[in-house]
């Protein structure tokens, strides 16, 4: 078969495929799935998810069990989101003693009605540096927050929690507005500081929280004490609200967005390797047992049988339990159990095509076996496993996402299968945090979807016989 | 003859069942002799708790002694072929030992005691489940192929192709989260409330634990069946009798459920049993969810308590389920057509 060929069938599959609106509507989906995999990094709002999705430090400045941010659109009170505050305004000033102050400023724009659940400020730095944090409100007062001293910095990341590290100034803000009795009821433990340092001052602010919205400067201090030696550099803060990102977060503050796009490549390629490997397999394995017929035929049928007559979930769960296989394993056991799938149409279409009377004069030519099998043979059935291929893609899919839901997962990759773990074993269910359940499965349902409808498709157009009357 | 059919077939499928087994008890051979080993030292070790007023000596003499009794009833001692041989008749023979954790209801410790309580269960959800699937199957197939590219057969394909790759398991969470939290109206898992009512109560407690499940394998299963309900009967109705039929003037109903369906019988019951198998071999794990305590909330327990001799019981009895329906599936298969029996004659 010619270059020309495959061409020209490839234009008549088309002219024949642009009639299936489903088909098309399949097409389109994978193709923007196969843009979403290809940009992934442009698309990711945490562009290390794929290597730190099971660390905990990458993760520790989002809040747990975040609803997604767009969920402020149907509540009455609206929620702080979760942000990222990078551009500072930087001042140095030369202090007596060749000191030098750094004076980083943040603005944040706070429009929420419930306080942010922390302010957390990380900078890199090195040498031996004091730190200072303070917060300018909107009504003028300016807090200084907490202070801390680092030593013999090599590019360390400093992080400070406004909630851990300036409890103690807040409640001596709130000293200044609340009565005696009033304050008797708190101390420095139970009062959340962001709660006061967003909240209007005036007394009673202790007990009851009504947000001052407007422009809060947040402010780093950075001391370097020996300008030769020490610098700061790459501040930003973190203000963690308890709304989050595209699709929130689970209960490891880990964001679920970029969950569930860094699960769509395995997805894809889970059900591309183990369909396009097995269906070769299989058309490769029904070729060979028509042609040669006989004894080969009755023992390929056998094996054929054998594995046919296997429940393949079952088995997968027990050799994933025992081998904790990586992901290429995982493949290849399915790989084994799916090569069935298409063998017997394949078998009975070959049986057919031996007869033909071109294999007749291939043969009479005396072509060797292997060039009638795979230059009058192959080419002619491959086109019609595409639709076995692409109707086998989902299955695949299904089937690692419940070896994974058992958490038998490959450990070293994220996938939809593992989030829905993760969801089962963090209660997702019991708690109703939907955000968590609902799009893992909503994609493994799009994808398997989306090759249906191409699968159907090339069915009905390679297979005439299934058309409507 | 239909007889000798039959044997063959059920004599053929016991051999592929001995044969799966082999290859598993191959595969997982070093697992399972690691866990029978570990097994045996405990058994050893709580022998010689019992002795009192011995030697030291005496202690470790018994304990090496009892070990080699043990290694060699379990026959660990022996050739690797033929410890393979032996697992796999022990496997073949339901002898699966003892459990390491789990115990069943009533604290026993036998495998096969626990898988046994386990199989009715799997059972009645997934036969009922099948059966109800099969009945909506058919009857929107017929209506589907009555008026094929109608509306109802477009936007029940669309639907089938819809629900095509969604997972059971998912699904399942999704109704959970709906009936039970939101709305409260089905109990979250099990299968009857604690303590179980008496009388016709306790069925209706049942069904009311069932529903959930139940609706899970419908909403995933029967559009798969109706869509290939109405490929059939679509192909049926082109055949001449069945205009010859309607030419008669026979009412519509009865061309559909006498003539079309009699000769749609063999493969609708191909599928009935195929989508029942394919629930065994694809969906089993969604018991999981509902803590639904059948055969493949086993897997979830074994899997959690790493218990091996469970895992593997479990997987051999489940293989041996499917092997069974596919007996039957042939079986009835070449009852109902009998075209099919063409090796009777051997």
């Amino acid at each position: 078969m010619t270059f020309g060929d495959i061409k020209y069938r490839l234009n008549e599959f088309w002219s024949e495929f642009r009639k299936e609106r489903s088909g098309l509507i399949g097409l389109g989906i994978l193709i923007i799935a196969l843009l979403i995999v290809i940009f992934e990094p442009l698309i990711l709002p945490w562009k290390d998810v794929n290597t730190k999705w099971r660390s905990i430090d990458y993760w520790q400045d989002n809040s747990a069990n975040a609803p997604p941010a767009w969920t402020n659109a149907f509540t009455k009170l609206k929620a702080p989101v979760t942000m990222r505050l990078e551009d500072a305004k930087k001042e140095e000033t030369e202090l007596d003693g060749g000191i030098k102050l750094v004076t980083y400023t943040f603005d944040y724009h706070y429009t929420a009605d419930k306080a942010p659940l922390d302010v957390i400020l990380h900078i890199t730095g090195h040498g031996d540096i004091p730190f200072q944090v303070a917060i300018e409100r909107p009504d003028g007062e300016t807090i200084d927050l907490a202070q801390r001293f680092e030593q013999g910095l090599s590019g360390q990341d400093i992080r400070l929690s406004i909630d851990n590290d300036g409890r103690e100034a807040a409640f001596t803000f709130v000293k200044n507005y609340e009565s005696q009795e009033a304050l008797e009821q708190f101390s420095g433990k139970s009062l959340r500081t962001a709660d006061v340092l967003f909240n209007i001052a005036q007394p009673g602010m202790a007990k009851e929280f009504k947000p001052l919205k407007g422009t809060y400067k947040l402010i780093a201090k950075a001391m370097l004490l020996d300008p030769e030696n020490s610098s700061v550099e790459e501040p930003y803060i973190v203000v963690t609200g308890s709304v989050s990102g595209i699709l929130g977060t689970d209960d490891s503050k880990r964001d679920l967005f970029s969950g569930l796009i860094a699960g769509l490549k395995w997805a894809l390629l889970i059900g591309f390797l183990t369909s396009a490997i097995s269906v070769l397999i299989g058309v490769m394995y029904g070729i060979i047992s028509a042609y040669f017929g006989g004894a080969v035929d009755s023992v390929m049928q056998f094996v054929y049988q054998i594995v046919n007559s296997m429940p393949v979930l079952p088995v997968l769960i027990v050799i994933s339990a025992i081998f904790k296989p990586n992901i290429y394993m995982l493949i290849l056991v399915m790989v084994l159990f799916f090569w069935t799938g298409s063998v017997m149409t394949v078998r009975s279409m070959a049986l057919q095509i031996k007869e033909e009377t071109y294999i007749e004069a291939a043969k009479a030519l005396g072509a060797k076996k292997s060039r009638i099998i795979f230059k009058h043979m192959v080419p002619i059935l491959i086109p019609y496993s595409f639709a076995s291929m692409a109707l086998s893609v989902p299955s695949a899919i299904v089937y690692e996402s419940s070896v994974s839901l058992l958490g038998l997962g490959d450990a070293t990759i994220v996938t939809w299968g593992q989030i829905l773990h993760d969801a089962m074993q963090g209660a997702a269910i019991l708690k109703g945090i939907w955000w968590w359940i609902l799009p893992p499965g909503l994609l493994i349902a799009i994808m398997g979807m989306t090759f249906a409808f191409l699968g159907f498709s090339m069915d009905k157009i390679l297979h005439p016989k299934l058309k409507t009357r | 003859m239909y007889k000798w059919f039959a044997l063959k077939r059920v004599l053929k499928g016991i051999f592929t069942y001995i044969i799966i087994i082999f290859i598993m008890s191959v595969l997982f051979n070093t697992v399972n002799e690691q866990t029978m080993r570990a097994s045996i030292e405990d058994q050893v070790r709580a022998e010689s708790m019992r002795l009192k007023n011995m030697q030291p000596s005496a202690i470790q003499r018994f304990q090496q002694q009892r070990r080699d009794e043990l290694i060699h009833l379990y026959r660990l001692d022996r050739p690797l072929l033929e410890r393979i041989l032996f697992r796999t008749w022990n496997t073949v023979t339901f002898n699966f030992g003892k459990s390491t954790i789990i115990k069943s209801s009533r604290g026993e410790r036998d495998v096969i005691t626990i898988i046994g309580e386990a199989i009715p269960r799997s059972l009645i959800l997934f036969t009922l489940a099948a059966a109800i699937e099969i009945a909506v199957g058919i009857i929107l197939g017929l209506k589907k192929a009555q008026k094929p590219g109608g509306t109802l057969d477009r936007t029940t394909s669309l639907l089938t192709m819809i629900v095509y790759g969604m997972p059971t398991f998912w699904l399942a969470m999704i109704l959970i989260m709906f009936f039970v939290y939101q709305l409260k109206i089905f109990p979250s898992a099990g299968m009857h409330s604690v303590p179980p009512p008496q009388g016709i109560m306790y069925f209706i407690d049942l069904l009311w634990h069932m529903t959930l499940p139940l609706l899970t394998l419908l909403l995933i299963g029967f559009w798969g069946v109706s869509f290939v309900v109405r490929n059939i009967v679509l192909s049926i109705l082109q055949e001449d009798y069945i205009m010859a039929a309607r030419a008669r003037g026979i009412p519509e109903n009865r061309v559909l459920f006498g003539h079309t369906l009699r000769t749609a019988a063999p493969p609708l019951i191909t599928i009935s049993v195929l989508s029942l198998l394919a629930s065994i071999s694809g969906a089993i794990i969604f018991e999981g969810i509902f803590s639904w305590p059948g055969l493949g909330n086993l897997y979830w327990i074994a899997v959690q308590q790493n218990d091996i001799p469970v895992l593997m019981g479990d997987l051999a009895v489940t293989v041996g389920l499917y092997q069974l329906g596919l007996i039957m599936l042939d079986l009835t298969y070449g009852f109902m057509d009998p075209r099919i029996k063409v090796g009777g004659k051997a």
